[in-house]
C-alpha cells in the first residue's frame, strides 16, 4: 500500500469530523479554489513546532471562515521530517496537500539525511518566525552573554543543552552564535536533549551550564519566580512580552542574529493557481484577530513572504547553513 | 489547610455539570481506546485537540487528562483477557493476568486491576495536590547521570525476571537493547540498524514488539500446541470477589508501586511504562513465593496497575508545575493547552489556579467513575474467553494488525508485528523468556543516551556516576540487588 493510500485512510476519519466544524464558510470568489478537503501536513509526532504550527493556522482559517473546504491536520514523523518528505514528494501536482515546515527542510537534506530538499517543493509562504534564546540558572555566574563566551573560551568543556539533534537548529545557532563572537564553532560542547523542555528541566537541575532553545517556548519558563536567567535573543530587536527585558546579540556587541522561521509549503510543481489561492489566503489568516491572539499566545513574530520571495530565502538559508555545517564538520554526502 | 480550601475551589469547578459531563465522557473514550491494542493515549489525545476548541481551559485539560488516565486504566483488560497489551504502560499487567485468565481466574485478575489502579491513581492525586510545588524540584534533580543510573537499576530486574536461565534472559535482554538503538541517533544523527530504509530511520515503536512478542506470539504457539482448534474449556472467568486473605496479600503491593509509580511519573521521561514494570520487579523480590510471578501471582497484577496508575497521575507534576511534558502524550496535552491560551509553567498555580486545582478535583472524579464504569462491565468484557478458540485466537489476531495498523498507518509495521510474533514463537520454544526483553526495550536507548550525554558533560570522567549522590545511590542499591540474592543462596547452601 502506497503512502497516499495512506493518508487518504487517515483523513477519511479526521476529516469528516473537521468538516462540520468548518462548514459554515464565506464563499470565495477566486479564480481556483479547493475542491476537496486539505490535507495539511505535520512532518512529526503531535506536540512539536510543525504540529502547532498546522492545528492553529487550521483552526484560526475555520474559525474566521476564511476557507470554504476545511483543513486537515496530518501527522506524519520519521526522520526528522524526512518520511513525510518522501511521501510528499511522490504526490507531484496534488493542489489539496500541504505541510508545515522549518528549517530542517534545509538543514536535513544538508547533513545528508533525506533524498528531498526545499528545491523539491513549491514554497506557499512565510509564516512567522520565532528566534534562539540563550538561558542560564539564576544563581549562575554569567551575567551577560560576554560572560558567559569568555567562560566558554576558557573552558572548552562547557556544556550547553539544546533541544534538537547536532546539526540541527540549535546547534547552528549556537555554533553561529560562537563564531560570531570570536569562537571556534566546532568547539562548542553541544549536548542534545530531545525537546527544549528536556533541555531546560536539565539547566534547572544544573546538569547543564547553559541552554539554547526557542524563545517561545522559553518564554513560559520566564518572569516571576523563575530559575531562570535569559542572557540573549538572536533576534534583530528585542522581543515583547515576558522577554522584553532580554537584551538582543547586537546590543552585547555580538553581531549575530538567527532566525527559527516557520512556512508552509505544497506539493511539487503545485499548480500556479492553487499557490496563489494559498497565498492569499494565509496573508488574510495573519490578519484576523484570533491569528493575533493565538500568535501572542505562542510567542510567535509574522514574517510573512510570498511564495516567491520565500523561495529566494530557502535559498539564501541553503547557502548560510552550509557554511556553519561545513564548520562544524557535519555536513553530509 | 490551604490544600483543602484550594481542593475545595477546585471541585467547584470540576462539579459543575458540563465538567462533569466531560469528566465521564473523557475517562468512557479513555478506557475503550485503552482495550483496543494499540491505539494508545497519545493518537487518542491528538484526535481530541480539535474538540477542546473554544473550550474553557480548565474544561478542555479536564476531558483531556480524563482520556489519558482512562486509556490507562482500560489497558489492563486486552493485557490480561487476550496477552495483548492495550497500551505499553499494562504490558507488565500481562506477566500475571493473562497467567490468572488462563486458570479460569480472569475475573479475578481484572477485579484487582481495577482496585490497584483505582487505588493506585487516588493515591498518586492526594501526593500531587499535597507536594506538587514541592516536586518540580524532584523532577530537575534527575539530569543525565541519574538517569544513567535509575535505568541500570531498573535492568538488574533482567536476572529476577529471567526465571529458569539467567543466560538466555540476559542474552534476551541484548536483543532488547539492540531494537531500542534502531534508528537515527540523537547525540549524532548517525543511522544505526536502519538496514537503509526509511521506516527504521525512528525506530521501532515498543507496542509492535510487545504485541508482536506477547499478543501474536501466543497465537503462534496455540495454534502449534492446540492441535487445530479443538475447543478446550474454560473454568468461565470465575468470581470476582477477593477473599480476606487475598486483600491482604495485594495491600502492601498495591501502597508500595502507588508510591514508585508516582515517582516515577514525576520524573520527565520515565513514566507509566517504566513504573509498571519498576513496580512489578520490586514486588517479585520482595514477595516470599516470587517464584511463582509470572505464572499467575495475584500480585503480580496489583503491583504494575497500581505502579502505572500512579505515574500517570505522576506525569502531571513537571507539566502542570514546570510547563516540561514528561512524556510523549502530557507533550500532546502541552500543546492543546498553549492552544487553549494557558501557558503551564511555574506561574500556573498563581495565574490559573482554576485549570490546576479544577484538573486535579476531576482526577478523583474520574478514578471514581473508571472503578464503577470498569467493576460491573467485568462479566460482560470477559465473556470474550468464552468464545470458541479458533475465533478467539482470529480476533486477537485482528486485534493486533489494528493496532499496529492504527498507529503509523504503515504496512511496514504489520511485517514487523509478523516478525516479532514468529521471533516470539522462538523464544518460547527454546525457552528464551521474553520479559527481559521488552524490559531492556524500554530502558535501553534511554540508559543509552542518558549515559553519554553524562560523559559529554563531564568530559568522559566516568566520575559523574559517582560524583552525583542521586546516582551514586542509585547504583549501589542496583549492586546490593544483584548482589543479596546471591548472596543470600550462598548462605542457604552453606547451612544446609
Amino acid at each position: 500500500m502506497t503512502a497516499k493510500q495512506h493518508l487518504t485512510r487517515f483523513s477519511a476519519i479526521v476529516l469528516p469530523l473537521a468538516a462540520v466544524v468548518g462548514m459554515s464558510t464565506a464563499a470565495q470568489a477566486d479564480e481556483w479554489a479547493p475542491t476537496r478537503n486539505i490535507e495539511f501536513i505535520a512532518p512529526a509526532n503531535p506536540g512539536g513546532g510543525w504540529d502547532t504550527l498546522v492545528r492553529t493556522t487550521s483552526r484560526v482559517i475555520q474559525e474566521e471562515g476564511l476557507a470554504e473546504r476545511s483543513f486537515g491536520a496530518i501527522n506524519v514523523p520519521g526522520g526528522g521530517g524526512a518520511v513525510a518528505w518522501a511521501q510528499i514528494a511522490r504526490d507531484s501536482g496534488n493542489p489539496h496537500k500541504l505541510f508545515a515546515t522549518s528549517p530542517p527542510i534545509i538543514l536535513v537534506p544538508l547533513a545528508g539525511a533525506s533524498r528531498y530538499d526545499h528545491t523539491d517543493f513549491t514554497p506557499i509562504a512565510r509564516l512567522i518566525t520565532d528566534y534562539s534564546i540563550v538561558l542560564v540558572r539564576d544563581d549562575s555566574p554569567f551575567e551577560d552573554l560576554p560572560s558567559l563566551i569568555e567562560a566558554m573560551e576558557e573552558n572548552p568543556q562547557l556544556s550547553v543543552g539544546g533541544g534538537s539533534a547536532p546539526g540541527s537548529m540549535d546547534h547552528i545557532s549556537m555554533a553561529g552564535l560562537a563564531a560570531a563572537a570570536g569562537l571556534d564553532a566546532a568547539a562548542v560542547n553541544y549536548i542534545p536533549f530531545s525537546g527544549g523542555g528536556e533541555a531546560m528541566t536539565s539547566l534547572m537541575g544544573g546538569h547543564v551550564e547553559a541552554v539554547i532553545t526557542g524563545a517561545g517556548e522559553a518564554s513560559g519558563q520566564l518572569g516571576e519566580g523563575s530559575e531562570l536567567r535569559a542572557l540573549g535573543v538572536s533576534a534583530p530587536e528585542r522581543l515583547g512580552g515576558a522577554l522584553a527585558d532580554v537584551p538582543t546579540y547586537q546590543e552585547q556587541d555580538i553581531d549575530y542574529t538567527f532566525d527559527i522561521w516557520r512556512g508552509v509549503m505544497g506539493t511539487p510543481d503545485m499548480p500556479a493557481e492553487a499557490v496563489a489561492y494559498y497565498e492569499d489566503l494565509f496573508a488574510q489568516m495573519l490578519e484576523t484577530d484570533g491569528w493575533e491572539q493565538a500568535r501572542e499566545q505562542l510567542g510567535w513574530i509574522d514574517a510573512y513572504q510570498d511564495s516567491e520571495e520565500f523561495g529566494a530565502f530557502l535559498d539564501e538559508q541553503k547557502e548560510e547553513f552550509s557554511t556553519i555545517l561545513g564548520d562544524l564538520g557535519l555536513l553530509g554526502e | 489547610m490551604e490544600a483543602f480550601n484550594n481542593l475545595m475551589y477546585g471541585f467547584g469547578i470540576a462539579l459543575e455539570p458540563i465538567n462533569i459531563l466531560y469528566v465521564f465522557a473523557g475517562v468512557f473514550a479513555g478506557t475503550v481506546i485503552g482495550m483496543l491494542p494499540g491505539l494508545g493515549p497519545i493518537s487518542a489525545l491528538a484526535l481530541m485537540i480539535p474538540l477542546t476548541f473554544g473550550m474553557e481551559p480548565s474544561s478542555g485539560l479536564i476531558l483531556m487528562a480524563g482520556v489519558y488516565y482512562g486509556a490507562i486504566f482500560g489497558g489492563s483488560t486486552s493485557s490480561i483477557l487476550l496477552n495483548a497489551p492495550g497500551v505499553a504502560g499494562t504490558v507488565a499487567t500481562s506477566f500475571d493476568g493473562y497467567p490468572l485468565a488462563k486458570q479460569g481466574q480472569a475475573g479475578k485478575a481484572l477485579a484487582i486491576a481495577a482496585y490497584a489502579s483505582f487505588i493506585g491513581g487516588t493515591v498518586s492525586i492526594i501526593f500531587l495536590m499535597l507536594v506538587a510545588p514541592l516536586l518540580g524540584r524532584v523532577a530537575v534533580s534527575f539530569g543525565p547521570a541519574e538517569y544513567f543510573s535509575l535505568m541500570v537499576l531498573g535492568l538488574t530486574a533482567v536476572v529476577s525476571l529471567s526465571d529458569k536461565s539467567l543466560v538466555k534472559g540476559l542474552i534476551a535482554a541484548v536483543v532488547g537493547v539492540m531494537i531500542s538503538i534502531m534508528g537515527i541517533d540523537l547525540q549524532t544523527g548517525t543511522e544505526r540498524f536502519t538496514f537503509g530504509t526509511a521506516h527504521l530511520l525512528d525506530g521501532i515503536e515498543f507496542l509492535v514488539v510487545a504485541l508482536g512478542i506477547f499478543a501474536l506470539a501466543e497465537v503462534f504457539y496455540m495454534l502449534l500446541k492446540g492441535g487445530g482448534g479443538k475447543e478446550q474449556p474454560r473454568n468461565a472467568i470465575g468470581s470476582l470477589k477477593l477473599s480476606k486473605q487475598e486483600i491482604r496479600q495485594i495491600a502492601p503491593p498495591v501502597g508500595r508501586s502507588s508510591i514508585l509509580g508516582f515517582f516515577t511519573g514525576v520524573l520527565p521521561g520515565a513514566g507509566a511504562t517504566i513504573g509498571s514494570f519498576l513496580g512489578y520487579s520490586m514486588e517479585k523480590r520482595l514477595a516470599k513465593d516470587g517464584d511463582t510471578f509470572g505464572k499467575g501471582n495475584i500480585k503480580g497484577v496489583a503491583a504494575p496497575e497500581s505502579a502505572n496508575n500512579a505515574a500517570c497521575t505522576g506525569s502531571f507534576v513537571p507539566l502542570l508545575t514546570l510547563g516540561v511534558p514528561g512524556s510523549g502524550s502530557t507533550a500532546v496535552l502541552l500543546g492543546a493547552l498553549l492552544v487553549m491560551g494557558v501557558s503551564p509553567g511555574p506561574a500556573m498555580l498563581v495565574d490559573r489556579p482554576d485549570v490546576f486545582w479544577g484538573v486535579v478535583a476531576s482526577m478523583y472524579l474520574g478514578n471514581i467513575f473508571l472503578l464503577v464504569l470498569n467493576l460491573p462491565l467485568i462479566p460482560l468484557i470477559a465473556k470474550i474467553l468464552d468464545l470458541p478458540r479458533p475465533l478467539l485466537l482470529a480476533l486477537i489476531l485482528i486485534f493486533c494488525m489494528i493496532g499496529v495498523y492504527g498507529m503509523s498507518f504503515s504496512v511496514f509495521d504489520l511485517l514487523l508485528l509478523l516478525g516479532f510474533g514468529l521471533l516470539g514463537l522462538g523464544m518460547r520454544l527454546f525457552g528464551f523468556p521474553a520479559a527481559p526483553l521488552i524490559l531492556a526495550l524500554i530502558l535501553g536507548d534511554i540508559m543509552e543516551e542518558s549515559m553519554r550525554r553524562a560523559l559529554q558533560i563531564s568530559g568522559g570522567d566516568w566520575s559523574i556516576f559517582i560524583d552525583k549522590p542521586i546516582s551514586m545511590w542509585l547504583l549501589i542499591i542496583a549492586a546490593l540487588s544483584l548482589v543479596l540474592p546471591l548472596a543470600k543462596k550462598v548462605m542457604v547452601k552453606a547451612r544446609g
